[in-house]
């Protein structure tokens, strides 16, 4: 697996079973998707057969001025509810007794959810680049983690996302830097010429989110700049694979920078298991000194461990007994 | 701040569980296994660098076995191969579960009697290679302890004897206050696997033509899961089943899975043949005689003494293959019986001076016993002591993965 | 091989070689305990000065001996933070598993990446020259090890990158 999916695995099995089971049961399941969205499934206290899609995601106020609201109504209109709690941004109510006939799709579509929502600020970047204003569009954040964010914005001939990545650990930090440097390298490759440029800066905020205020400004955060040009979004397909994957840099570079740790300790395991046998050739071969050797009166005869074999052949052929 | 839920996984040699704390249910039961490239896929030449990400687990794995071959990390309950188990970790987090390791508390299990080191290495590959925030190694036995104070006969302690009894093999594990009391576990060689074979045994010895060869494991499988129950007796249960055949012989419907084509297949006494070969073990095995409540007995006696009232008191069942009608009750009384028996010997020895307080015995079914370990996990990562007896990722920074020898025991549910 | 490599590698060989002359020896201090003088330091008397091998700055072996220890300490070529961060993780996970290594301390010298300590038990028990090699091997592959893991972290690296960005085209 190198790419990770678009949609959430999880909740799509977990609705898919919902969905398909014979007889309605009461559940509560609590799901978490990457970058702390929260699902909760829910059957309903006084009707078994409604069953609720809870959504919990922090930046949901920020999207909304995005433009999110319109497309969730757009993508899930029959089934949005308002939330129940303000602990729930988003809900959905399934009536599982009429449901529509593809209960797979519907299940998958559902579990895009989070992409989908957090697609809004792209697709608005999108539609301004459609409209050829003049200038630049306006700079639009989302804090997604709670010390991370994504910011688009769109300009007359191009859209620029800019990530704002945070390392916890050093180790992840200089690996993080390796993968970086590769995605800023890779565009030389000639097939992939066509991919989007990206830069990468530590420390220093890319110019066009330079002037806004508290930005962290140390050794562990890193603006990863991708700059979509419109051969990346003017065909209505591309934009929506375009938006998929860009999304889930963060994660995919996250992933892969555990599975690079991950290949790291095999590999040093593999190396262990080798001086592991270096070292134990240091070891006289005990398997000839263990064996049961009788003398002629029937006592058994050990030779002292101390001796090198070869001393110890020699004071066998002397026949020495204790 | 809100926590994200805590990630529960339950590695057994079958099957892995796992699923968010909090849930009655896992999310996700898959085969323990691992799909790798065969050999012949990769030559030399073609070496990109990432052929370690080309890799399926689980149910996929089965499914690609023709061209990636499947290895079992986990055998006999301890991690045998650490770079399978650590891939599959990998995918089980990014694929399966679907969370960054790093915004969650993780709780992992082990057999009893597993190596510290075993604990010191799953440490080093969730903290170093996953950056969890935290961890918590439990004992199988004991979040199945846990697990049943869900129970409406339970006391919520944490000493009781567990019965865990699986696919492969059955263990019979005391535990005194959250402690597994190693030297005391007894294992069965008999267990879920046995009992679909006996009932295969049973299906092919009378005459059941109908049933496809290909299909006779499945249905073997479906009438053990389906049908049987524990009976009382099995002389009397057998009078009953001929005295009114219509009433007990139940008929089932299945398909074949080459043609398509519905058939009936009677089941008639393996519905309570298939328990009882926990009960007679000679059924099946010409080498294991003892039955499982004299077992459990042995196990009771040979723990230390002042533990075994609590011991008998407090049984535990967990595994699939406890899932029977009426185990429990079954296993209680027969266990009841050899206590009271070994009572009133030695109060007829001491010619009636003596008069001893009787022993209660319990044995504690409930309805989460099938993933009961995992079960367990879930409830106890809910509760405020989690957190506080978790290793921390800035506890296994300073101190290293040596921490993580020694897990705490829960006291309570707080 | 680059040729300075070899000689380093012959001057560690046969300094070890030659420091590897120990014999049982009780200690002076606490009655009835044996202890590996370089590791007590408390008797002077016993102590070899110790002794730097080394290539450049940043590859040195120190070895220190006494009548019934040696300890060997090295430091591992570093050139970036790469290098550092395979190095420190390499080093951390053979001293996690030191009791297989019999003659690896489980914390280094200060100023040096991985110690070794050699007692006179162990050269009873073991050869005297197939621990030397030993350590020998181990200065070759882990510098190997480690460039190898490098260029394997760049080629993936490599990979992932070109397999997201061809996503978008």
């Amino acid at each position: 697996m190198i790419l990770l999916e678009p949609n959430s695995f999880v909740l799509e099995e977990t609705l898919l079973a919902r969905f398909a089971s014979e007889k309605p049961e009461v559940v509560d399941i609590t799901l978490v998707d990457f970058d702390n969205v929260i699902y909760h499934v829910q059957t309903s206290a006084e009707q078994r057969t409604l069953l609720t899609l809870s959504v919990e995601m922090k930046y949901f106020s920020q999207v909304v001025g995005f433009g999110a609201e319109d497309i969730l109504r757009r993508e899930y209109g029959d089934f949005l509810v308002p939330p129940a709690t303000s602990q729930y941004q988003i809900a959905l109510q399934f009536n599982l007794e009429q449901l529509p006939e593809d209960k797979a799709g519907l299940a998958k579509h559902v579990s895009m959810l989070k992409r989908n929502v957090l697609a809004s600020p792209f697709l608005r970047a999108f539609e301004y680049w459609e409209s050829q204003q003049e200038g630049a569009g306006p700079l639009m954040a989302t804090n997604y983690r709670d010390d991370e964010a994504i910011y688009v914005q769109a300009q007359q001939d191009r859209v620029t996302v800019i990530f704002s990545t945070l390392f916890k650990e050093e180790v992840d930090r200089v690996l993080g830097k390796v993968f970086l440097q590769e995605f800023v390298d890779a565009r030389r490759q000639a097939t992939i010429q066509n991919a989007p440029q990206v830069f990468y800066s530590s420390r220093e905020p890319p110019l066009e989110i330079r002037h806004l205020p508290g930005l962290k400004q140390d050794e562990s955060v890193g603006y990863v700049s991708f700059v979509l040009f419109p051969r990346h979004f003017a065909n209505a397909e591309v934009r929506e694979k375009t938006i998929s994957q860009i999304q889930l840099f963060r994660d995919y570079l996250h992933y892969h920078i555990k599975c690079a740790k991950a290949y790291m300790h095999s590999r040093m395991r593999g190396r262990v298991q080798d001086f592991l046998k270096v070292i134990n050739r240091a070891k006289p071969d005990r398997s000839v000194a263990v064996a049961d050797k009788k003398t002629a009166t029937g006592r058994y005869f050990r030779p002292n461990f101390r001796q090198p074999v070869a001393a110890a052949a020699a004071s066998q052929a002397e026949g020495g007994e204790w | 701040m809100s926590r994200l839920p805590p990630v529960v996984i339950d590695n057994g040699t079958g099957y892995t569980k796992m699923g968010f704390a909090g849930n009655t249910d896992p999310q996700f039961v898959i085969p323990t296994a691992i799909g790798l490239p065969n050999q012949s896929r990769y030559g030399i030449a073609s070496k990109r660098g990432i052929e370690d990400l080309d890799f399926h687990i689980g149910d996929e794995a089965m499914i690609n076995s023709k061209t990636y071959g499947v290895k079992y990390p986990i055998r006999h309950g301890q991690i045998d191969n650490w770079d399978y188990m650590e891939r599959y970790w990998e995918q089980s987090i990014f694929k399966y579960m679907r969370c960054e390791p790093e915004d969650h508390y993780f709780l992992l299990t082990e057999p009893p009697l597993n190596a510290p080191e075993n604990r010191e290495q799953m440490a080093e590959i969730f903290f170093e290679s996953f950056n969890v925030q935290g961890l918590y190694i439990a004992v199988q036995a004991v979040l199945a302890l846990a697990a049943s104070w869900t129970a409406k006969n339970s006391q919520q302690t944490l000493t009781g004897t567990v019965i865990d009894s699986g696919d492969g093999v059955t263990h019979v594990i005391p535990v005194a206050e959250g402690y597994v009391l190693g030297s005391s576990i007894k294992h069965i060689p008999i267990a879920g696997r046995d009992i679909t074979a006996f009932v295969q045994q049973l299906m092919r010895e009378h005459g059941e033509v109908n049933i496809p060869p290909e299909d006779s494991h499945e249905i073997a499988r479906r009438i053990k899961e389906q049908y049987s129950y524990t009976c009382h007796d099995m002389a009397s249960e057998f009078q009953k089943f001929d005295a009114d055949p219509v009433k007990y012989f139940k008929s089932m419907d299945a398909v074949n899975s080459v043609n398509q084509q519905t058939y009936k297949v009677d089941v008639g006494y393996e519905r309570f043949l298939a328990p009882e070969v926990f009960f007679n073990p000679e059924l099946v095995s010409s080498d294991f005689l003892t039955p499982l409540p004299e077992v459990v007995d042995n196990c009771i006696q040979v723990s230390p003494i002042d533990t075994r009232r609590g011991l008998y008191s407090n049984i535990v069942l967990s595994g699939g293959s406890t899932m029977f009608k009426d185990f429990g009750k079954r296993l209680q009384r027969d266990i009841k019986r050899i206590v009271d028996g070994r009572i009133k010997k030695s109060e007829d020895l001491s010619g009636g001076r003596l008069q001893a307080k009787p022993i209660d015995v319990n044995v504690v079914a409930h309805k989460k016993q099938r993933h009961a370990v995992w079960f367990g996990g879930s409830i106890m990562a809910c509760t405020d002591q989690f957190y506080q007896f978790s290793h921390t990722k800035a506890e296994y920074e300073e101190h290293g993965p040596s921490i993580c020898r020694h897990n705490r025991v829960f006291e309570s549910l707080a | 091989m680059s040729n300075t490599l070899r000689p380093y590698l012959n001057a560690v060989r046969s300094t070890l070689t030659a420091a590897l002359c120990l014999e049982n020896f009780a200690s002076q201090i606490v009655e009835k305990h044996n202890v590996p003088e370089v590791e007590a330091g408390n008797t002077k008397e016993v102590l070899l000065n110790p002794l730097v091998v080394s290539r450049n700055e940043n590859e040195q072996v120190l070895i220190e001996s006494s009548i019934n220890s040696v300890r060997v300490s090295i430091r591992i070529k570093q050139a970036d933070d790469i290098e550092r961060i395979l190095a420190h993780k390499f080093t951390r996970f053979l001293m996690m598993r030191a009791e297989n290594f019999v003659i690896l301390r489980r914390v280094p010298i200060k100023g040096y990446d991985i110690s070794f300590l050699i007692t006179n038990f162990h050269t009873e028990q073991m050869y005297k020259h197939k621990l030397v090699d030993f350590i020998i091997e181990f200065m070759e592959e882990v510098d190997k090890e480690i460039s190898e893991m490098k260029l394997s972290l760049n080629a993936r690296a490599r990979i992932v990158a070109e397999t997201y960005l061809s996503q978008f085209v």
